[in-house]
């Protein structure tokens, strides 16, 4: 009686199975897709970030944005997605080949981000939020990302044109404006690149606009 | 697209049974008799069926102090 | 090597090989214990930090290094990398010695793992809070320092391996085999997904598929079968009867093999995939209801007409009660993953519940268990406070329930309210808030008993090493445990 080589063979095999259900097949199905060249509008999607959002996607990654905030919208008659205005169509997996790491995350602690930069354009929406999300939606349980801005005296010329517009409470002592530093401008840049308005042909935008 | 679902219905029946085969075989060979002795290996002569191993609350007999000596 | 020459098995050798078998262990189990309590606090302190920033987000909000997305991300991997794979490593050397009847051979080498494996993941907890994180989940420890974890690992797999070629009893007990299950898988786990995710990130979308294959199956293919493992043995063996049915024990782990490392995808329901994907971990995830029954049925089979011995074993306690979340996790995992469920409550705290329910009243509760019944044999010292057991047991509990009970309610509520458009986003926040002060609350809990845990351990210590020399312990003498209607 020697259970040994049987016991090697059922677990290898038991664990090469699923390799090969969900690790390998995946990558045969999903690993070679390419950006889609609509001939209509002679648009490429999806396309690789441009460097300041690329800097900002980092940003994104290392204060663990994705904890709290989902990058995949469901589609229509599964959940609230497009309802709730996250997106306009569902995603695909096309919509991902450049993201390293990809950030579909896994709650929705905050709002689904995959829209972000259709939802909220502006530089001063999203710097105001930042800097304490208070600001913007009393009542957020986001923390404040204060330690991307700095706190400078006013100059003689005046307020600098890019200093946040912070009002009540939030306001810098008189004489000081607060202003974004590189970092706040690059993950600003990233959430405003995030948009999904570009249809696929596996994806396409709901007819009734 | 066909192919690949093939092998990955073909793989994911196919390592299930072999293991299911393992399993049979083990069955057959008679590894899975005795199953009550097998049942037995954590105990021993020192630690025999019928005698509980820890008891540190609450101890039943004598106060402690007596029992440590 | 001693280990290589057959010994019989004569009556009179076998109390001597128990008690040399736990002695041999002592130093290797004992680091590997103690480093993992230390991670336990460390993690505990992170969580509380975490937990209090999501009701009060000002808290500590001025620290890059404090900010929620880094200290949870700390929290997970001090939890999960340090003290549940440190305690497991212990639990597993110890009980696969006692199984092979053998004294852990060149302790040296599990030492060194030891030692290697907190140095890494020192390194890499640093450097999560300084912003190195991965963004991978369950993932996160930067690419400096996995290789370093990886060959600590693989010492330990390899000595694990070799404690099994080298055992003197020739029968396999059910334990054994989830351990070996367990040191093979999560070697190929951890490679394949530091290779395909970290090392040389695949395309998009697959990643997020390696990513749920392995974080799913780090859960089911090492701290389940660990789990599982220590329960099959301190059951048994606490209350002196063996396991209800082998049988129902060895189909509980092959169908657990067989379906449970297809579940990985049940994460990614609603996700950007092809139907059959999302629908193959679906229906395994559904399969493992047979061997989660099947377990559920050995282990409450085995400890019927026992009860009553909880009043005197703390380890039957903490096990029993993990056995219990076993069951309940499992199947409410099983529900978890169908899609009508998922359409509510993922993305939602209700997951962040039922992670804490497996990794934390399941498996958490069923290693404090094991470590309550090893460490005084071992030491071969007593326990010194029989008060701080039941602390640590009781605030554990509580502090459990606390936890999961209402964050699942509270997940599911958050989730009915985020499928109503018409429920403005910030609304949805405020329905979380009570169940996420209630969470704070319950991590008080269990920060305290982890701190009487720990205390407990320390003046252990200090009676084996310190000056004072306790008497020999009753607990392996044997003395007023024999056949006395102990409980029961």
């Amino acid at each position: 009686m020697n259970y040994g080589p049987l016991l090697f063979l059922g677990i290898l095999f038991t664990l090469a199975a699923s390799w090969t259900g969900l690790v390998v097949m995946p990558t045969k199905q999903l690993g070679a897709l390419q950006p889609d060249l609509n001939t209509n509008t002679s648009v490429v999607f999806p396309k690789p970030l441009p460097g300041e959002a690329a800097q900002g996607r980092e940003l994104y990654r290392s204060l663990g944005c994705n904890y709290c905030h989902t990058q995949q919208v469901r589609r229509e008659g599964f959940g609230s997605d497009i309802a709730r205005g996250w997106g306009k169509r569902g995603s695909v997996a096309r919509d991902y080949i450049y993201d390293r790491p990809v950030f579909l995350g896994s709650s929705r602690t905050g709002p689904d981000l995959t829209n972000i930069g259709e939802r909220q354009p502006s530089y001063e929406w999203h710097y105001s939020h930042l800097y304490n999300p208070q600001t913007t939606s009393k009542g957020s349980v986001m923390p404040p990302y204060a330690f991307l801005f700095e706190l400078r005296p006013i100059g003689p010329e005046g307020p600098s044109t890019n200093s946040v517009k912070l009002g009540g409470e939030f306001a810098p002592k008189a004489g000081y404006e607060v202003l974004p530093k590189p970092e706040a401008k690059q993950l600003v840049e990233y959430l405003r690149s995030l948009k999904s308005s570009v249809e696929l042909p596996e994806a396409p935008l709901p007819k009734s606009e | 697209m066909g192919v690949i679902t093939f092998i990955l219905m073909g793989s994911s029946l196919a390592f299930p049974a072999v293991a299911l085969y393992a399993l049979w075989w083990a069955g057959r060979e008679g590894q899975l008799r005795h199953s009550e002795k097998a049942a037995l290996l954590p105990f021993d002569e020192q630690e025999p069926v019928g005698q509980m191993t820890d008891v540190v609350l609450n101890r039943p007999s004598a106060p402690a102090g007596s029992l440590k000596s | 090597m001693a280990a290589l020459s057959p010994r019989g098995t004569a009556t009179s050798d076998a109390r001597a090989q128990l008690a040399e078998i736990d002695e041999s262990c002592r130093g290797s189990v004992l680091l590997f214990f103690l480093s993992g309590m230390a991670w336990l606090l460390a993690g505990s302190v992170f969580a509380l930090i975490a937990s209090y920033k999501l009701h009060a987000p000002d808290f500590l909000g001025d620290f890059a290094w404090l900010t929620f997305g880094r200290i949870r991300t700390a929290h997970l991997n001090a939890v999960i990398y340090g003290f549940s794979a440190e305690i497991s490593v212990g639990v597993i050397l110890w009980m696969m010695c006692r199984l092979c009847r053998v004294p852990l051979m060149a302790q040296s080498v599990i030492n060194l793992a030891a030692l290697l494996w907190n140095f890494g993941l020192t390194i890499g907890i640093i450097g999560i809070l300084a912003g190195d994180t991965t963004g991978v989940e369950y993932l996160e420890l930067p690419k400096y320092c996995t290789p370093i974890l990886f060959l600590a690992f693989a010492l330990i797999a390899v000595w694990t391996i070799v404690i099994f070629r080298f055992r003197r009893e020739k029968h396999l007990y059910v334990s054994q085999w989830y351990i070996l299950a367990a040191v093979l898988w999560f070697p190929w786990l951890y490679s394949t997904a530091q290779l395909l995710l970290i090392m040389d990130p695949a395309r998009g979308a697959v990643q997020a598929a390696v990513n749920w294959w392995f974080a799913h199956n780090v859960l089911g293919l090492w701290f389940t079968p660990v789990g599982l493992a220590s329960i099959y043995y301190f059951l048994p063996k606490v209350i002196g009867r063996p396991i209800h049915s082998y049988y129902l024990s060895v189909l509980g782990f092959w169908t657990l093999a067989l379906f449970y490392n297809w579940n990985g995808f049940h994460h990614l329901v609603g996700g950007p995939f092809p139907a059959w994907m999302i629908t193959i971990s679906i229906v395994a995830s559904v399969m493992m209801v047979i061997p989660v029954v099947a377990t559920a049925i050995n282990h409450h089979f085995t400890m019927v007409g026992h009860f009553g011995k909880m009043r005197h074993s703390p380890t039957l306690r903490f096990i029993f009660i993990g056995a219990i979340a076993y069951t309940a996790s499992s199947l409410q995992g099983v529900l978890s993953s169908v899609r009508w469920f998922s359409e509510t409550a993922h993305f939602t705290h209700h997951t962040v519940a039922h992670a804490h329910w497996g990794m934390y009243a399941f498996f958490t509760m069923t290693m404090f268990g094991a470590m309550y019944y090893i460490l005084p044999r071992i030491t071969q010292r007593e326990w010194p406070s029989d008060g701080l057991i039941s602390l640590h047991f009781w605030t554990t509990l509580v502090g459990i329930a606390m936890y999961v009970l209402p964050l699942s309610l509270g997940g599911w509520f958050q989730g009915k309210a985020m499928l109503d458009p018409q429920i403005p986003f910030l609304e949805v926040v405020k329905i979380t808030l009570p169940y996420l002060k209630i969470r704070t609350v319950s991590g008080l809990l269990l920060t305290l008993g982890h701190v009487a845990f720990f205390v407990n351990i320390a003046w252990l210590l200090v009676r084996t090493f310190g000056p004072y020399r306790a008497p020999e312990p009753m607990i392996l003498a044997g003395v007023g445990t024999g056949n006395a209607p102990v409980g029961k």
